[in-house]
């Protein structure tokens, strides 16, 4: 039963597919394939953080200051990130260094140590961080390395077409995430009504 | 009255245990973050005052209020170096780093701070476009080709090239009056 709890983050309670959480960095990062994986890790790595500390304790805060609470206890987990990113993948934080304050107010991580760490157990809600925390990863990632094929013709860095090929420039812009995260709703919508209608459900 | 002390005793105990743990991962990491910071700017050093052999950011002159790296081969000075910002970035200012020798040619450039947009102004960085520089001069017609300059555009791009023109003839006027105050 357990292991419900790690896989329904992944897919059948997507941070961003499914509860439309955490846009910010969603839209914002997802230039390249490797920008979007890194950030969703180290979001991971807050939301493992807090949930566990948030389901530790959870029964000595008074439920009148239990926002602010856990603000702090995320904001100092974002902030060790943030240092030890900085000192230990000095390059990667130069190209995300922008955002990773931001995980503070990714709604995803609040969401999570409000509607599930406070109630329930601690390895539960490690299980919840890891489980959301690659939602998130998985669906940043896909959008990414979309925008960076189309929009650069490359992945991970890589050249894929050679030198003649025109990569749409919209798709490294703004609009080109709102509109690759667009389809992949639509898809992934599209794929679970396929689904639960050959499971003999009711239209 | 009991529920709001345990309140705020609460939340003052969970704030100054964050402090706590802050504090010292702040202090572990912060010589590491230093150094790193130092070696990247000595990496930027190195690809504009090729083959120094001293400490170009701790020998430093001041022109103008500007700051010049200076750059020694077996202890003569062979070339300098200056940070240069151009404030007519796509998306905010771009920050540069240009070195020139001695003789006012251009020995490399490196891109130090800029948000331009990914897949397209980001191209400044692109190290084959930064070396289409190399051996300009303050005479040299230092622009993009669309504005009947010597330097390259990138398609779709044209505004952040053309800041970084900007940014490297303000750092050539200012080595060169370095020159002449020698």
């Amino acid at each position: 039963m357990k292991l419900s709890i790690l896989t329904e983050g992944i897919f059948k309670n997507n941070p961003v597919m499914k509860q439309v959480l955490g846009l910010c960095p969603t839209l914002a990062v997802t230039t390249s394939a490797i920008n979007g994986i890194a950030m969703g890790l180290a979001t991971t790595g807050v939301l493992m953080g807090s949930n566990v500390a948030v389901a530790l304790v959870k029964n000595i805060i008074p439920a009148k200051v239990r926002i602010p609470a856990y603000v702090v206890i995320i904001a100092t987990f974002v902030t060790l990130i943030d240092l030890s990113m900085n000192a230990y993948f000095h390059d990667l934080h130069k190209i995300l260094g922008l955002f990773i304050p931001l995980i503070v107010v990714n709604c995803i991580v609040l969401g999570r140590a409000e509607s599930f760490a406070s109630k329930n157990g601690v390895f539960d809600s490690l299980l919840d961080g890891i489980g959301s925390g690659m939602g998130f990863t998985l669906t940043l990632f896909v959008l990414g390395s979309i925008r960076e094929v189309l929009g650069n013709g490359s992945w991970f860095g890589l050249d894929l077409f050679g030198v003649h090929f025109s990569p749409a420039i919209l798709m490294i812009l703004p609009p080109g995430a709102f509109i690759v995260l667009g389809f992949m709703m639509a898809f992934n919508n599209f794929v679970e009504e396929r689904r639960r209608i050959s499971r003999g459900g009711a239209q | 009255m009991n529920n709001s002390l345990k309140m705020v005793v609460v939340l003052t105990v969970i704030s100054a245990l964050a402090a706590l743990l802050l504090a010292g991962v702040y202090g572990a990491t912060k010589q590491k973050i230093a150094d790193a910071e130092r070696q990247d700017f000595l990496k930027g050093l190195t690809t504009v005052l090729p083959g120094f052999d001293n400490e170009p950011d701790r020998e430093t002159m001041t022109v103008d209020g500007n700051t010049l790296y200076i750059g020694k081969k077996g202890g003569k000075i062979f070339g300098y170096a200056v940070e240069s910002v151009s404030a007519k970035g796509y998306s905010g200012n771009i920050k540069i780093l240009v070195g020139a020798g001695v003789d006012g040619k251009v020995l490399g450039i490196e891109v130090i701070s800029h948000a331009e947009t990914p897949g397209l102004g980001n191209k400044i960085q692109d190290k084959s476009w930064r070396d289409s520089f190399i051996g300009k001069t303050a005479e040299s017609n230092i622009t993009v080709k669309k504005d009947g300059g010597e330097i390259d555009s990138f398609s779709g791009a044209t505004i952040s090239p053309r800041a970084v023109c900007e940014a490297v003839r303000n750092a050539l006027a200012i080595i060169g009056k370095a020159g002449g105050a020698k």
